[in-house]
Parts: C-alpha cells; sequence; structure tokens
C-alpha cells in the first residue's frame, strides 16, 4: 500500500511537471476575453468595423467616449465639461458679449473675464480633444490607405475631413498645434509644432484633395460630411484667411459659398427655429449641412445642445421643462447673454422708440424672430461669478421639435437636437462679408436681405446699401449665429475680441467692460501639453 | 511568520514510538510532580494529555498529578510560557517533570517565501506579530490586528463602517500609479488583492480569531523570492491549526460591542442660520430669507446611532486517529453607527494535517470560507447632513411632499433641484445591499523524497473564488438629483473573481560537518493565473425611454515563475542567502514579458564569537546586510501593451449610412510598457540583552524604484488619449526603524511586557516624465469644483498639498481670496498652480507604536497607542463653508462652524489655511481581562472588557486626524467602542 502510494505521488508529480512546464510558458500570451474589445489586427475582420472606427472619429467631437463600456475618450475631471464642442463653446462664447456663466468650476470665471492662463482646464480640453480627434483621424486614414472598396475609400476621405475641421478650430484658437499625419504611428514620441500659415495651407490642400472623393452637397448620409461641408470649411477658413495668414481671400471664400448656394441642395428653413430643434436635421431641415448629429436614446450626453440648453435653463425663468420639455437634470442656471448683446439683438428705438421696456421681460414687441431672449432679475449682472438669475436669458435651442411637438426618439434628459456646424445662413452671410470687401455693396446687401427676411418674416428688417458696413456685418452675424459656438471668431476677425473699441460687461474683470491686450486672441499652449512635448513653443504673450 | 513551537527530536522520537506503540496493554496509575526548571517551584495548571487519546488532567496547585496510562503511551505535558514535553511511560509508577520556561529565540521557526528558517538564522528583515500579541477588542479584519504592531508598516482603515477594509503601506509605497499592497499570503496561497463588487475589505475571509501569527518580510532579501509581486513587502499569514497529540479542545468566545459617534462636525443651528441671513443683507436678499423654516433640525443627530454589534466563535481542535485538525465557526454581526448600515458574515475554517507513509508525507488540507451581507447604506448621507438647512424638518406635510418625496422635506419641492437631499431619505432609503461569498482552499503535499536524505518535494495546490453580487435602488420618491432625475434607480451587478496556484519546488538540506557547513537549497516553479468577470445593470423605476446602463467586464491574467534560494552557513555564525526569481506575465508583451529579480543576504552572529559568548549582557547580537531586486506588474490593466480598439455601449453611438451604430474606439497602449524595478538596500542589527529580556532591531534601508509607472499626459497627437501609463519616472524611500521589547516582569503570577517601535521614512520623487523638463509642474491632483491642491512633482514627497500661500490679518485671521503671488507674474493669483507651492504631504514622518501588557494572577491588562508625527491633512470640509454658499440658487445649505474662524464669504478651495498638522497620539484600545481557574473539571471562562477609540490627543480641528489619503471629506466616522467579551474553553 505504501508502495504504491510513494509510486502514485512519484507518477503525479512526474506529470504536473510535465504539464506545467510545457503549459505555463504559452499561458503569458494572452488576448482580451471581452468581446466588446476587437484587437487592432482583427478589423479587417468585418466591414462593419470600418463603419464604426469612422462613426468614433466624429463622435469624439460631441460625446464623453463609448459610455459604460470604455468610458471617457480623455482623463478628465469631469468628462462631459471637457468635452470637444462643450469647451469650445466656452472659449468661442463665455469670453464675448454673447454669453457669461455663473458657475464657480476651475476656469469659468477667467474665460468670463479674458484672463485665462495655460493651465486652464477648458482650453486644456480643447486642445487634447482635438488632438486625440486627428490621432484617431490618423491611425483610420492609416488603416484604410490602400482599401479599394468604394464606401471605404469614402469614409477614408470623411476622416481626413475630419482632420481638417479639427485643424481648423486648432488653428483657429491655438495657432500652432502639434502636427501628425497618418504617417506618424502611435506610442512614445513627441510631435512638432506647425505654424499657422503652414497649416492654413494644409488644411487648403487637404480640402481640395477630397473634395472629389465626397458624395455631392446633399447627397450624402446625413449627418456625415459631403462637398458641401468641404465648401463650407474652405469658405469659413477663407473668411478668416487674414487672420490665419496676413492675406486676406475673399474671392476665395465667395467661390465656395457660390457653390454651396447654387448647389441647389439647400434652402432655408421657413422658420429660423428649426435649426436649433430636434428636428433640426437634414433633409427635414433643409438648411442644414453639417452637424453633429445629437440623439436622445442613441447619441447621449451632458454635451452639445443638452449642455446649451441646461446651462441656460434656470428654474425661475426658463424652466427646461417648461421651455424645452427635458425635466430631467434640469436647470443648470449658468450661461446667459450680456446686456451689451441684448443691445446689438434688440433694435430698441425701433421697438419701443426709445430705451428699452423693463415690462417687456419677453420682448413680445420685437419684430426680429430671431429674439429668443427673456429678461431675468436684472438686466446688468452685478459680478461675473453672480448667478445666472442676473443678465438675459437665452432659449434659443430646445429639445422640442419646432412645431413643439415631442422628436420621436424623446428624452426626459437629453436632447435630439444636433448641434450646427455650417447651415446655409452662414453661407450668406459668409458672401455677403467676401462681397462687401470686394466692393460689391449691392449684392451684399441682397444676402442680407435673404436672411433678414426669414428673420422678420416680411421686408420690414430689409436693408439698404446705405446701412451696410463692417459693423452692421458683424452685428448680423450675431443675430444670426448667436450661441453657435462663432462669436470669439467673428470678434477677431473685426478687431473686437481684446484691444479694440468694443467692450461688454466684465470683458477684462471690469463691470462696464475694459480694453484686453491683443495676444489673447490666441489661446495659450496648455500647460500640460508644453511639459509634455519639448518641441512645443508657447504662443507670444503667455 | 509563523512560529512553530517546535522540537525537532521530540518529534522524531515521537515517530520512532509510534511504530512500537502496539505492544503492551497495561493500565496503571503514574503519579508525579511538575515543578518549574529554573526555581523549582510547582506549576499548577500544566495540561497533561495521553498522546493520541482524549485522556487527560491537570496539575493541582501544588504541581501534583496523577492519571491513569499503559505502559509505553506518551505522555504530553504543556503548558503557556514553558516548552511541552513528551514523556515516554515506563514501568515506574513516578513520574516528576521539569518544564523549561521557553526561550523563543532558540526555538521559532519563521516562515519564510517557500519554506522555513529559524528565527536565528533569518538574514531579512522580518517582523513578527502572533496572537498574544494582536490588538483587541471588536476586530473584523485581519489588517486591525496589527495597527501599530510593526514598524515600517502603516495600516489606515477606510473609515468607521462596519467591515471597513484598511490600506496596509511597508515602508512607504514604491509606486505611483500601480499597487502599493503588500503581497498577501494566506497559508501559502498568494491572495488577489482586488476586491470583488460588493466586498469592502478582501481579508474579510479570513475570521481574526483564526489567525495564529502574522509576519511582515519587509527588506528584498526577505521577499525578492517573490519577485514581481514583494516591491511593497510580503505579509504572511497562518492560521490555526490543530496539533498532534493533543485532546479535543472547544473554544467559544462572545463579543457585545456598543459603538457610538464620538463627536460631530459643528455646523450652525436653526437658530443661528436664521440670524446670519437676517443679519447680511448684502448677501441674501429678503426673498431668500423667507426660504428659511423655523425648525432645528440636528442632521447628524438623525442620521447617527448608538449600535450594538455580537461577535462569536466557536472553534474546535484536536487530534483524532492522528491526524490533527481545527474547525472553526465565526458569526458576527456589526452594525455601523451610521443608520441603515450593517455587515453580517460567517466564517468557517476546518484544517485538516495528516502524516502519511510514516511521516515522508504530510498533508496540509484548509478550506476557508465566508459568506457576507452587507447593507452598504448611502453614505453620501454624511456631507448631504453637514450641508442640509436646519431650519428644515425631517419630514414635510405639504401636499406636494407627500406626493413627491413619501413625505420627506425636499428642496426641489420648492423649486431648487440642486438642493441639498435630505439626509434621512438618503440614508433610509437607500437599498445598498450585497452579498459576498469566498472560499479560499488549498492542499499541500511536503513529501521527503525515499533514499536521499535531505530532499523534499512540496507542491501547492491553491484556489481561491469569490463572488459578490448586490444592488443599489433607490426608489422614486428621492429626490432628482441623487436618484437619476426623479425616476427611480434599479441597479444590480455582479462580480466573480477567481484565482488558481499551482506551485512546486524542492528542497534540499545538508550538513557538511567536516567544513562546518550547511546547505539549504530550494528551487520551484509557480503557475498562477487570475482572471476576473462582472457586470452591472442599471435602469430606471420609471419606463420613459432613458436607456439601460448595461455593462460587464471580463479580464485576466497569468504569472509563471521559476526561483530558486540558496542558504548557506558557516560555523552556523555566518549566514549566506541567495535568491532568484524569473517572472513571466502575460500583461507585458515581447521582451518585457519576462523579468529577473535577485537577491543576497548575509547574517552575522555576532553573539555567538567568542569575545561576545562571555559578556552576559549581550544575549543575542546580529548583524544583517541585504540587498535586493524585486518588480511590480500590478497596474491595474491586464492588457496595457496590446493595440485594441473597444465598442461604445447604446447611448454612446453615432448615425453612419443612416443607421444609429456602436462605434470602435482605439484604446491607448504603450507597446513596450515593462515592470517597475525596486532595489532595496537593508542593514539591520537585532539584539537580545539580559537573557532577552530585552530584544529588539534596528534597520535602515534605501529603496529606489526605477521604471516608475506613471500616468502622464502625453504629447498631443502621439497616442490614444491624453495620459497613458508608461515607465516614467523613479523614487526613493529612505528610512529606519527600530522596534524594542522589554519582557519586564516574567513570573509565574505575574508578568509585565512593554513592546515600541518607530519607524522614519522619507518618500522622494527623483524622476517623472520622459524627458526632464526642469519647469515641469508635476502630475497634479484635484477635481473641477475645488482645483488642484495635490502633486507628485520631482524632489518631493509623492502626493504633497499644493496650494496657496495665504496672507493673513496682523490678528492672524486670513484675508480672503488674498495669497502671496508666488510667480511674480501678478493677475488672479488664487487657484493659479503657477502660484502655489508644495505645503507638507499627507503622510506621516515618524510614526510609533506602543503597547503594554500587564498580568496578575488570573487578572491581564493590555494597552495599544499610537502615534503619528507630521501627517497633514486638507480640510475640505472646512474649505467648503463659505457664506456665499449658504443661499444658492434656490435653496440654504448649512456650513461647517469653521466659518466662524474664516469668516470667508466665497469658497477658497486653494489656500494652504485648510492644511493642517494632524499629528496624533491614540490609545487605540485598553483591555482587561480576568481567566477563572477551571470550574466543573475542564472548563475555563474568561471575561473581558475592551474599549476601542479611547482618546485621540491631537492639534487637528476635524473629527479625525487619520484620515485616508490626506483630504478630509466626510468619511464614515470611526466610532468609539465598549466591548464585554466571554470566553470558554473546554
Amino acid at each position: 500500500m505504501n508502495c504504491n502510494m510513494k509510486k502514485l505521488i512519484s507518477i503525479f508529480t512526474i506529470l504536473i511537471s510535465t504539464l506545467v512546464f510545457t503549459a505555463c510558458v504559452n499561458d503569458l500570451d494572452v488576448t482580451p476575453k471581452d468581446p466588446d474589445v476587437i484587437m487592432a489586427g482583427n478589423l479587417n475582420d468585418n466591414p462593419e468595423y470600418m463603419k464604426q472606427v469612422l462613426g468614433k472619429i466624429y463622435a469624439s467631437f460631441i460625446i464623453a467616449g463609448q459610455g459604460a463600456n470604455g468610458g471617457a475618450d480623455i482623463s478628465a475631471s469631469d468628462e462631459n465639461f471637457f468635452t470637444t464642442m462643450r469647451a469650445l463653446w466656452n472659449l468661442q462664447e463665455i469670453t464675448t458679449d454673447e454669453a457669461i456663466c455663473g458657475w464657480g468650476d476651475i476656469g469659468i470665471a477667467d474665460l468670463n473675464t479674458q484672463t485665462w492662463s495655460p493651465s486652464n482646464p477648458f482650453l486644456t480640453a480643447v486642445y487634447q480633444r482635438l488632438g486625440l480627434s486627428i490621432t484617431y483621424a490618423n491611425d483610420f486614414i492609416a488603416l484604410t490607405k490602400d482599401n479599394t472598396d468604394a464606401d471605404v475609400m469614402q469614409y477614408n476621405a470623411e476622416a481626413r475631413f475630419l482632420r481638417a475641421l479639427a485643424y481648423y478650430w486648432f488653428m483657429d484658437l491655438f495657432g500652432n498645434p502639434p502636427f501628425t499625419t497618418e504617417e506618424d504611428g502611435v506610442g512614445n514620441f513627441y510631435p512638432e509644432q506647425i505654424q499657422r500659415a503652414q497649416l492654413f495651407d494644409y488644411v487648403v490642400t487637404e480640402l481640395n484633395e477630397i473634395e472629389d472623393l465626397l458624395p455631392d452637397a446633399g447627397q450624402g448620409n446625413y449627418p456625415q460630411a459631403d462637398k458641401g461641408a468641404v465648401w463650407m470649411l474652405l469658405a469659413r477658413i477663407y473668411l478668416n484667411a487674414e487672420v490665419y495668414t496676413g492675406t486676406p481671400h475673399w474671392d476665395d471664400c465667395k467661390t465656395y459659398c457660390d457653390l454651396v448656394i447654387n448647389s441647389g441642395a439647400y434652402s432655408l428653413a421657413t422658420d429660423y427655429r428649426q435649426n436649433f430643434s430636434a428636428d433640426n436635421h437634414y433633409p427635414t431641415n433643409p438648411e442644414m449641412i453639417f452637424a453633429w448629429e445629437q440623439d436622445g436614446i442613441n447619441t447621449q450626453g451632458a454635451v452639445g445642445t443638452t449642455f446649451i440648453i441646461q446651462s441656460s435653463s434656470d428654474p425661475e425663468y426658463i424652466d427646461a421643462e417648461v421651455y424645452h420639455d427635458l425635466p430631467s437634470n434640469p436647470n443648470w442656471n449658468g450661461n446667459r447673454a450680456r446686456k451689451n448683446f441684448m443691445n446689438i439683438l434688440v433694435d430698441t428705438l425701433a421697438t419701443y422708440g426709445g430705451p428699452i421696456d423693463l415690462t417687456d421681460k419677453e420682448f413680445s414687441s420685437v419684430e426680429d424672430g430671431r429674439v429668443f431672449l427673456k429678461m431675468k432679475q436684472t438686466i446688468d449682472i452685478p459680478s461675473p461669478s453672480s448667478s445666472g438669475n442676473y443678465g438675459i436669458g437665452v432659449y434659443k435651442f430646445t429639445a422640442r421639435n419646432h412645431d413643439g411637438s415631442r422628436p420621436a426618439n424623446y428624452n426626459s434628459e437629453f436632447a435630439c437636437t444636433d448641434f450646427p456646424i455650417f447651415r446655409l445662413a452662414d453661407a450668406y452671410l459668409m458672401r455677403a462679408e467676401a462681397l462687401f470687401n470686394l466692393n460689391d455693396v449691392p449684392n451684399a446687401v441682397i444676402d442680407i436681405n435673404r436672411i433678414r427676411e426669414r428673420a422678420y418674416g416680411s421686408t420690414d428688417g430689409n436693408i439698404t446699401a446705405s446701412d451696410l458696413d463692417a459693423q452692421f456685418i458683424l452685428d448680423e452675424r450675431a443675430r444670426e449665429f448667436y450661441y453657435e459656438a462663432q462669436r470669439r471668431t467673428d470678434l477677431i476677425r473685426f478687431g473686437q475680441y481684446t484691444d479694440g473699441d468694443y467692450h461688454w460687461q466684465w470683458k477684462g474683470g471690469v463691470y462696464e467692460g475694459a480694453a484686453t491686450s491683443n495676444h489673447l486672441n490666441l489661446f495659450p499652449i496648455p500647460g500640460d501639453e508644453v511639459s509634455a512635448n519639448n518641441y512645443i513653443t508657447q504662443n507670444n504673450g503667455y | 511568520m509563523r512560529i512553530i513551537r517546535k522540537n525537532l527530536k521530540v518529534v522524531l522520537f515521537l515517530v520512532a514510538m509510534l511504530s512500537f506503540s502496539l505492544s503492551y496493554a497495561q493500565v496503571k496509575t503514574v503519579t508525579g510532580k511538575v515543578t518549574d526548571a529554573d526555581n523549582g517551584e510547582p506549576l499548577p495548571g500544566v495540561t497533561i494529555v495521553v498522546k493520541g487519546t482524549t485522556n487527560g488532567t491537570i496539575t493541582n496547585f501544588d504541581g501534583d498529578y496523577s492519571i491513569d496510562v499503559e505502559e509505553g503511551e506518551t505522555l504530553s505535558f504543556s503548558f503557556i510560557g514553558y516548552t511541552a514535553q513528551e514523556v515516554v511511560v515506563d514501568a515506574s509508577n513516578v513520574l516528576n517533570l521539569q518544564l523549561a520556561q521557553s526561550v523563543e529565540s532558540l526555538e521559532e521557526v519563521v516562515v519564510i517565501g517557500y519554506g522555513q528558517v529559524k528565527k536565528e538564522d533569518a538574514t531579512g528583515s522580518v517582523t513578527a506579530v502572533s496572537a498574544e500579541d494582536f490588538n483587541k477588542g471588536n476586530i473584523t479584519s485581519p489588517q486591525d490586528l496589527l495597527v501599530g504592531k510593526a514598524s515600517g508598516v502603516v495600516i489606515t482603515s477606510a473609515g468607521g463602517a462596519p467591515g471597513a477594509g484598511a490600506t496596509i503601506r511597508i515602508r512607504g509605497g514604491s509606486s505611483l500609479n500601480a499597487s502599493n499592497d503588500p503581497l498577501i499570503i494566506i497559508d501559502g496561497i498568494p491572495i488577489d488583492n482586488n476586491d470583488v463588487s460588493g466586498s469592502s475589505n478582501f481579508l474579510a475571509f479570513v475570521n481574526p480569531n483564526d489567525i495564529e501569527s502574522m509576519s511582515i518580510l519587509k527588506d528584498a532579501s526577505a521577499t525578492a523570492i517573490y519577485g514581481s509581486r514583494a516591491s511593497n513587502g510580503v505579509i504572511i499569514i497562518t492560521t490555526k491549526k490543530g496539533k498532534a497529540g493533543r485532546p479535543l479542545q472547544v473554544n467559544y468566545d462572545m463579543k457585545t460591542s456598543v459603538s457610538s459617534p464620538i463627536k460631530y462636525i459643528d455646523v450652525y443651528s436653526g437658530d443661528e442660520l436664521r440670524q446670519i441671513a437676517n443679519s447680511r443683507p448684502e448677501l441674501y436678499s429678503k426673498e431668500t430669507y423667507d426660504l428659511l423654516w423655523n425648525a432645528n433640525t440636528n442632521w447628524q443627530d438623525e442620521i447617527f446611532r448608538t449600535s450594538v454589534s455580537q461577535d462569536h466563535n466557536l472553534s474546535v481542535s484536536g487530534s483524532m486517529a492522528d491526524i490533527p485538525y481545527r474547525a472553526s465557526v465565526g458569526y458576527s454581526n456589526q452594525n455601523g453607527i451610521l443608520k441603515n448600515t450593517y455587515m453580517k458574515r460567517l466564517t468557517g475554517s476546518i484544517s485538516i494535517d495528516p502524516t502519511l507513509l510514516d511521516g515522508s508525507l504530510k498533508v496540509n488540507l484548509n478550506v476557508k470560507g465566508m459568506t457576507t451581507d452587507n447593507n452598504f447604506g448611502d453614505t453620501g448621507a454624511i456631507g448631504s447632513a453637514i450641508e442640509m438647512d436646519p431650519t428644515k424638518p425631517v419630514y414635510d406635510d405639504s401636499a406636494i411632499a407627500q406626493q413627491n418625496s413619501g413625505g420627506y422635506f425636499q428642496w426641489e419641492n420648492y423649486n431648487a433641484s440642486l438642493g441639498v437631499p435630505n439626509p434621512v431619505e438618503r440614508l433610509m432609503q437607500a437599498d445598498n445591499k450585497s452579498d459576498v461569498n469566498r472560499v479560499v482552499a488549498n492542499a499541500q503535499f511536503n513529501y521527503s523524497i525515499p533514499f536521499v536524505s535531505g530532499l523534499k518535494a512540496n507542491l501547492n495546490l491553491a484556489t481561491d473564488y469569490s463572488k459578490g453580487e448586490g444592488y443599489n435602488n433607490r426608489p422614486v420618491i428621492s429626490p432628482g438629483n441623487i436618484s437619476e432625475n426623479r425616476t427611480g434607480k434599479l441597479n444590480d451587478y455582479d462580480a466573480t473573481n477567481k484565482n488558481n496556484l499551482l506551485e512546486f519546488y524542492l528542497n534540499y538540506v545538508k550538513d557538511f560537518e567536516s567544513i562546518k557547513s550547511k546547505i539549504d537549497l530550494t528551487g520551484g516553479y509557480s503557475w498562477q493565473h487570475f482572471e476576473r468577470e462582472g457586470s452591472s445593470f442599471t435602469r430606471s423605476l420609471i419606463d420613459d425611454s432613458q436607456i439601460d446602463v448595461n455593462s460587464s467586464y471580463i479580464t485576466e491574467n497569468y504569472l509563471v515563475s521559476f526561483f530558486g534560494r540558496l542558504n548557506y552557513s558557516l560555523a552556523n555564525k555566518y549566514l549566506l542567502t541567495f535568491t532568484l526569481r524569473n517572472d513571466g506575465s502575460s500583461r507585458f508583451a515581447g521582451d518585457n514579458q519576462w523579468g529577473l529579480f535577485p537577491s543576497a543576504a548575509f547574517a552575522w552572529k555576532i553573539s555567538d564569537e567568542n569575545f561576545l559568548k562571555n559578556i552576559d549582557f549581550v544575549s543575542n547580537l546580529k548583524l544583517r546586510l541585504g540587498w535586493g531586486v524585486t518588480g511590480q506588474q500590478d497596474i491595474g490593466n491586464d492588457y496595457p501593451a496590446q493595440a485594441t480598439y473597444i465598442t461604445s455601449s447604446p447611448g454612446s453611438y453615432y448615425m453612419i449610412d443612416g443607421e444609429y451604430i456602436p462605434t470602435l474606439r482605439p484604446n491607448a497602449y504603450d507597446p513596450d510598457i515593462k515592470w517597475e524595478e525596486t532595489t532595496t538596500q537593508n542593514i539591520g542589527l537585532d539584539f537580545g540583552f539580559m537573557g532577552d529580556k530585552i530584544i529588539g532591531s534596528v534597520d535602515v534601508y534605501k529603496r529606489e524604484t526605477k521604471d516608475l509607472l506613471n500616468t502622464v499626459t502625453v504629447p498631443t497627437g502621439s497616442n490614444f488619449s491624453n495620459t497613458l501609463l508608461t515607465n516614467v519616472g523613479s523614487l526613493e524611500n529612505k528610512g529606519i526603524e527600530v522596534s524594542l521589547e522589554w519582557h519586564a516582569i516574567a513570573k509565574e503570577d505575574m508578568g509585565l511586557n512593554f513592546g515600541f517601535n518607530v519607524s522614519y521614512n522619507d518618500n522622494k520623487i527623483t524622476k517623472l516624465l520622459l524627458n526632464d523638463d526642469p519647469d515641469y509642474i508635476g502630475i497634479l491632483y484635484g477635481d473641477g469644483i475645488t482645483g488642484v491642491k495635490q502633486v507628485t512633482r520631482v524632489g518631493y514627497p509623492a502626493y504633497s498639498f499644493f496650494v496657496n500661500r495665504q496672507i493673513y490679518y496682523p490678528d492672524g485671521t486670513p484675508v480672503e481670496g488674498l495669497y502671496e503671488d508666488i510667480s511674480g507674474a501678478g493677475g488672479t493669483v488664487n487657484g493659479d498652480n503657477n502660484d502655489k507651492y508644495i505645503y507638507h504631504n499627507p503622510v506621516a514622518d515618524v510614526l510609533m507604536g506602543f503597547s503594554a501588557s500587564f498580568r496578575y494572577k488570573n487578572l491581564d491588562v493590555s494597552a495599544s497607542m499610537r502615534a503619528s508625527i507630521g501627517n497633514y491633512v486638507y480640510n475640505q470640509i472646512a474649505a467648503g463653508a463659505s457664506f456665499d454658499q449658504m443661499y444658492q440658487i434656490g435653496y440654504w445649505k448649512n456650513m461647517s462652524k469653521y466659518l466662524e474662524d474664516s469668516q470667508f464669504v466665497k469658497r477658497q478651495f486653494t489656500s494652504d489655511y485648510f492644511v493642517s498638522n494632524a499629528s496624533f497620539l491614540k490609545l487605540d484600545n485598553i483591555s482587561a481581562g480576568y481567566t477563572f481557574d477551571a470550574m466543573q473539571g475542564k472548563m475555563v471562562p474568561r471575561i473581558s472588557f475592551t474599549v476601542q477609540n479611547v482618546f485621540t490627543i491631537t492639534d487637528y480641528e476635524g473629527l479625525d486626524p487619520e484620515v485616508p489619503g490626506g483630504i478630509d471629506n466626510n468619511f464614515y466616522p470611526r466610532p468609539r467602542t465598549y466591548m464585554l467579551g466571554l470566553g470558554f474553553t473546554f
């Protein structure tokens, strides 16, 4: 018995030893078991994967990440705060007369008063997230470079469009970003900085190259980019060319606006408000050329238009449930417009025949149909950190359809309203500005009146050539595009963002507003980036 | 470390005896007297057992005994504090015996990695804490047994929640982003430190009453045999076992404890809040005053309570048919001082240790099981209770509150949806429970290979399975800001962790007497597989097309290792140890998959040298020198080196080609990621004076970690996120540790012992970035609301506080919002990282532990105390208090009365004013017990009384200066506990 057991043990020992020694080393080569995780080498296994990787590049601009599965794309103290469009909206709006935010979060006050530093979390987020969208695009472009499938070739061109769009924002906000293309891999390396003028050339070249690879205007699968989106981006870049390169390109701007307008693919929505309602997508809304998709069920987040709506709502004056049918997690009460902007949108002399009528809280006497404003406790804002109860409430964006009905994918917390990037009205106003600068005032007036007729529902608001000057164009853009993340760019183009003559309440941290240094026309490169990459040189003045 | 009182000769003799034990069978009565070998005094209470039977007796007051026994049988004599003896009954009818007091250093055996060594031969820095030295009181987790007991070991409980876990740090952390937890080995099984969901303490499955000893391996020469998991030290826990030849022993004890909050955060009363609202019209308008009601609710009183808990333990041990066994059952019902929180735990353990094949095969079988019911409540209520408006009652009679909020007062019924949720509703309506089960089992075979003297084979097979299931639900009446928008919440989750181990090693011991040398050689390999999976499902109670959140994960990793150790001793005075481990981890790829971890140690038993042998004062003196390299691979991600894409969950889709589809995101990865490597040097001196009346040790060490894994901001454009975990930095820990024990009185009916330990550790970051940027501000920690308050920067300790320097009025009160412009750049100083400076850190410079025990006859008293010097705390409760926050967007909020000192109108989160020295002295527990003389035969009753958390002396103004992580922000307060224990042994 003992002998047998000894034998048994010896055999057992030998068996175990052999088994383990051979098996163990191979065990170290594991691959993820999670069915939601796809190995990079397997991306070609399923054509759906190509669409899904492309979808990520789009989504990276508007939502925080992969939801419960993979979490946020970047590590940040609040994933929704620091999504691209939400943070970019802050940079473009609350640093201007169009908005001010009453929240105490780090970085908000600095933006309100144009006193930011390189550590501001909002500009850090925009910088890092734009770079991330570019890196996603580079990866996909490299992955699909040699693919000859017609669909994939189009996806590849779309990725190049999205990369160009991200570089455009980089150029506009920061000037000189780190530059990478599909030639650069992924790992531990230090991208080099590109100068603003070179970046301008790169983006233009890219857009020209992909133009023919994309569907015709209006023929793309909304919300994916088509030729219309490419033209609008080119027009926008040429519109600001003087800021970016020192040389204006009004002809080129006009050329691409013409292509958009003459394509016949788009027309102005009858109701201005439709552009900011749940049914603002193309072709239901024929004006929308390119927008970020948002959906109550499928593309959710406290981001984009949901953020614009809730941050501008409050329980007392603009209740999100009443105004926008968004009762869940409502009324964040942060953003509202400053008095100076109200004076641009509300023609008090024409409306009231004198100073503003403080009893007309909802500006119901105003004829311009673009006024979605409401007076709060006082028009003036007593301090930059005053609560959202002071100032001019804005409820331009809504989660309802433009006729007040509920959208199909309604959700009580997340709006279905897409975030507009390019709409036809912009093509008209950009062309008007180009024509004005090319001294074709009569045609500029025609384009502007097209917009104003829609706004007034009549010709009552029409202007004549004598009314038209540069200031009018800037103001008309504010009236048309307020809260659409364009204001800062426009003010810079007209020299009024920092050291010009126009000072709005709390600009520079002063109640009546004060001039600020013109180095603020560019945001600083985030301190995190300067530390992480030796090739990066900080912008002048910071 | 496991201390086995072991007398090899007796065991061998016994084994020999066994073969003869079948011969005669002639019963007779043997009588005799048992005396102390030192002074000849009689020893009462000595247990005498006929080996292999349950037949036994004890000596009377005169040391006399009488027992019926057969010739040839073995009598075993045992008495606490004395070396047990076994004597074979010969023809004589009288058997007098002298028992010698145990001289521990000669017999103690230290369990080290893959083997054991006599304590006097240990070459590494090892601290042993055995059952008699453990902390007393209402202790439910093994970590608590060790608090303050070992130098260089910091154990900080997560708070006062029932069953809460604790973090253990040995000699400071060696990592930043990777785990800083020590490797914990229980009865030979390396335990998975990752808790399953629903569990708050990964060690909860071990009933503290089952633990025989814990030993802490601190320096690399002791730990390096565990290679890649040993950088933060190793703790080996040995549980109690049955002992060969012992009669059946049954132990039962029960403890009843009463816990209550020590103090509350001082907040304004309703009257005071109304007074403030009325007196500051510049801040609060008339309309806002009207929102105040007339109650005076003490919200903290409403959520805390005095709770009663119970703990029962029953163990049975003995030896049946020569097979030692022990079985135990423990039941603990802990009620938290926060209402609606409890932990109910049932643990069981069985160990059986048969010896087969004429003693050549020793088998240890261990099974431990646990089932726990947790009720976590909602600890968010603690913060809400501080902030909730005291002018409001708990319940609101209004129709809207009855309809919407179940009768609780809620601000959202009064147009303030962001108002502080009612703490009572928040706590009492939370349905947050979990059920955790865990089984850990192993079978260890130790086989002396025949024909090769000194060669043994050891096989250890183990499995560790835990499963947690739980839910965290909220009713529809809960306010929108704690439950998804007034739709209620149903959240279920479950998780399973599996850990399987196979280890095999050979051990060869040989004496070369001719050259006075002895070698002890061990070589083996180890294979361990960890797998974790789980899922979570959240949905609202009201179906309004909210997307359900459904997530799951599954992940695994393997560790495969080869290891070896050589112990060489020359003349029993000079000891050398070499170890080597080659670890392979599935977490890394390519050339980085394998890592080599060597160590070497030398010890010199100076007291055995002739020049010291005759100096009676010095009973022991040993010098230890050690060097070793250990690693760290527990980095929280099983696939950090692989290029992968992750699918988005519903709600995070995008529309492509007309359909909403999930997206695929490339994940950030580092193809070159590898182990962290920590090199430790240690010099130690063990000493014993006056016949080991005073024993102790001094250790000096330096630990350098290179290839430190750090989550750094990556250059934009270089990877698929803004941050990446990669090997970039290095850090250094230097320290000194002293421990002392003084056995002041060691007499039969009186004993007095003192223990003291002190340790100093200095942690410094030496490198953090891929490229060395001298202007690099460091890794910043904070959040969007309160800003950056901590930094890890080169040249400073990790997690140092990073704050603005407050400027004060001449009377010492702070000037609100005024800080020194450190950068000199002007502009906004408040909150600007360029104007912040490093101001202390949360980790103590010096830690001390004191313990004292006294026994006189049947009475025993013991106490443990701890001091922590130089630990700083950021008081976030104080920093959150400001007058402008009292009234906010539609609701009133209470504040801590720290505001009386600061008088801040706005919150000043980044002021150094809120960073305080939180050095403390704590009397952790004091305990008295009385063991009655044996009653009715053999039953020995014992009664004890313990007070836990007796007092704290500190300048820190918050509730408790001992704050996990150094940010004091409403953690579950540790209660004071009074405990009565009753025990019976028979």
